[in-house]
């Protein structure tokens, strides 16, 4: 049942900026920390939580905590400018005051894929709710089997997290493959070109021992999901992460209602079968 | 459960006694053409002899607007300021059993997880006083959802009836919150005879006579489980404009927003009253919208009613007050679009 006392739940508590990464021309990541410092030392989250994140005066908006839970220092979300609140965002600083509602939602469960190969497949600004499970398994590393990212955005200017690419290009137990969409690609580029599903069709992983975590744009989404077919893949272990229009981010607005759920509560982690099971909504 | 008989002019003196000892006091009052809850500063202002107010009563445990938090800013820093979440004493009069079965439908979605304390304080501070219907109409289906116009366990603290004399109303106490109120005021409640249980009987079988619109909806969550794409939709819903009006006039519709009044100084932000029939309920700030068309639009406040809601939270988000059929202003009837739907279900189609 409830756990929150009297609380009011839709109060926010304020959070203050530490830092800003300009990830490309209209991307942004945000490191932020509570501003009472007992907050800080009580937050936990699981993997794949998202928060309810105020601009004072702009509104709310819902973005995942896309770093891993086994990063204690701060918190990250990251945004692209495209609404109110997101210009409203691109323009904060370091030391500004939001506010923060979470962690809400259920998560990926990490525990499950113990001892598994993971592979992880995401398309431009979906690398941020990958990556807190990519770190998660990065920390606990020998939890985990083998490790493979494909990621591809429009062009080489909009892939995101260009510095944690270098890192988990540089490791040897990551298998990490980048791609650009064909045009997207600048002399120097030395990833591969095609959009995602083709480079997927041609990495042609196996589906032994091994879990997928599949994020991106709804047509990236349905042709990857063509090409693991055709690879054997269950989709009973193809986990995503939906991005619904959301308000309150506790089951009670019926803005992200799709058939029985109400994705921030009953998701937004899903597999990919729960997902063929709901209304076949344009989500 | 406890019966009482209370007369004309001691349900007057109870509207008083409530007002003297500093509750809320609310009743349909004439306004204009139409009957609306307010709260009433004497029992004159109260008309029980009434059909249904305009809008449910809904509004006295989840306001259309209401403020659920203001901060004030300065040039690196940002103060919030609680809200109070104590309200005061409510007695809601003259809501027809449709109305109070519209709470308890929806605790459990307020409760779930999460408790919304704007609504559980304010329930735990209010009590409602439901009377037997005297009126109906074509868009009255209460019975097929499980309700009835005479029904005194709906949710209601204090269930009235008017007997055949036309001066003293038949008390039913389903809940303790009811008890209390007439405990509280022991003068104005004398004892029901068995005579008087029997006139109420009577009148309670002509209440039911009333609801001439009948439904039958045994299969309709079952085609809706099945039919998330049907000709049916569009051809039915063509017509609606989006207005969202038969969401601010029901009392189950619940989903609602989030907006921000602010100046550089400081603001406050409203929780208001949404409707998934209007455009943007559902539009990205990318301008993808999932529910694009009118006709997704509606079948969503269909499907939510009449599967989602009972799958997720075992009830029926709705009462039959029909109240979104009769001020539809394109005449869309939820009871007709319930009837092809149940004929369809039928044919097998």
């Amino acid at each position: 049942m409830n756990s929150n006392g009297n609380q009011n739940i839709y109060q926010p508590k304020l959070i203050r900026v530490i830092d800003k990464i300009q990830e490309t021309p209209d991307v942004f990541t945000f490191k932020w920390r509570f501003v009472d410092e007992k907050e800080n030392e009580a937050f936990d989250f699981k993997v794949g939580q998202f928060g309810e994140f105020t601009v004072f005066g702009e509104g709310e908006s819902t973005f995942d905590i896309c770093n891993s839970p086994t990063q204690k220092e701060y918190n990250e979300f990251c945004c692209r400018v495209v609404g109110k609140v997101t210009k409203a965002l691109s323009k904060v600083e370091p030391g500004e005051t939001l506010g923060f509602r979470g962690p809400y939602g259920g998560s990926f469960p990490v525990d499950k894929y113990k001892g598994s190969n993971m592979l992880f497949i995401s398309g431009g600004i979906a690398l941020p709710p990958v990556r807190c499970v990519i770190d998660y398994c990065l920390a606990k590393r020998s939890d985990y089997a083998g490790l493979t990212i494909l990621y591809g955005a429009r062009t080489v200017d909009d892939l995101v997290y260009k510095y944690m690419l270098k890192d988990w290009g540089s490791r040897p137990d990551v298998k990490l493959v980048t791609t650009v969409d064909p045009g997207g690609e600048t002399p120097d580029w030395k990833g591969e070109v095609g959009f995602v599903p083709a480079i997927l069709e041609k990495m042609n992983p196996s589906r032994e021992n091994t879990y997928v975590v599949l994020i991106g744009p709804p047509i990236m989404i349905k042709i990857s999901m063509q090409v693991l077919g055709k690879l054997g893949f269950d989709p009973g272990r193809i986990y995503t992460s939906l991005e619904n229009k959301m308000k309150c981010g506790v089951g009670k607005c019926g803005r992200c209602n799709v058939g029985n759920v109400y994705v921030c509560k009953d998701g937004p982690v899903f597999t990919y079968s729960e997902i063929l099971a709901l209304p076949q909504e344009d989500i | 459960m406890e019966t009482k008989i209370i007369n004309k002019q001691d349900l007057a003196k109870l509207i008083d006694g409530l007002i003297s000892a500093g509750a809320r006091t609310v009743a349909p009052v004439k306004v204009g053409q139409m009957h609306l809850f307010q709260e009433v500063r004497s029992p004159a202002e109260a008309v029980f002899d009434y059909f249904l107010a305009r809008r449910s009563p809904k509004e006295f445990l989840f306001p259309q607007t209401e403020p659920i938090f203001s901060y004030t800013r300065q040039k690196d820093s940002v103060k919030i300021h609680p809200v109070d979440m104590a309200f005061p004493r409510t007695v809601v009069f003259g809501l027809r059993p449709c109305d109070a079965a519209g709470p308890g439908i929806l605790d459990a979605l307020f409760a779930w997880d999460y408790e919304d304390k704007f609504w559980f304080n304010r329930r735990e501070q209010t009590a409602f006083v439901s009377m037997t219907c005297a009126q109906a109409d074509h868009a009255c289906f209460c019975s097929s959802v499980g309700l009835s116009p005479d029904a005194a366990d709906t949710g209601a603290d204090l269930h009235l009836t008017l007997l055949d004399d036309g001066q003293r109303y038949f008390v039913e106490a389903p809940t303790g919150k009811g008890k209390k109120l007439v405990s509280e005021f022991p003068s104005l409640f004398k004892p029901a005879t068995d005579s008087d249980a029997a006139a109420r009987g009577s009148a309670g079988e002509k209440a039911k006579g009333l609801i001439t619109r009948k439904l039958d909806l045994s299969n309709v969550k079952q085609w809706l489980g099945s039919h998330f794409t049907d000709e049916l939709w569009e051809r039915l819903s063509a017509k609606c404009i989006g207005c969202g009006a038969c969401a601010f006039e029901c009392p189950t519709c619940h989903c609602f927003d989030f907006q921000d009044e602010a100046t550089p100084e400081g603001g406050v932000r409203c929780k208001n009253w949404d409707s998934c029939c209007i455009d943007n309920f559902t539009l990205h700030a990318s301008g993808h919208n999932p529910r694009n068309i009118q006709h997704k639009r509606y079948r969503q406040r269909i499907m939510h009613k009449f599967k989602y809601y009972i799958d997720k939270f075992g009830k029926t988000l709705c009462t039959g007050c029909g109240r979104c059929s009769r001020q539809c202003p394109v005449t869309l009837d939820i009871a007709e679009v319930l009837e092809n739907i149940a004929a369809k279900a039928a044919s097998g189609s």
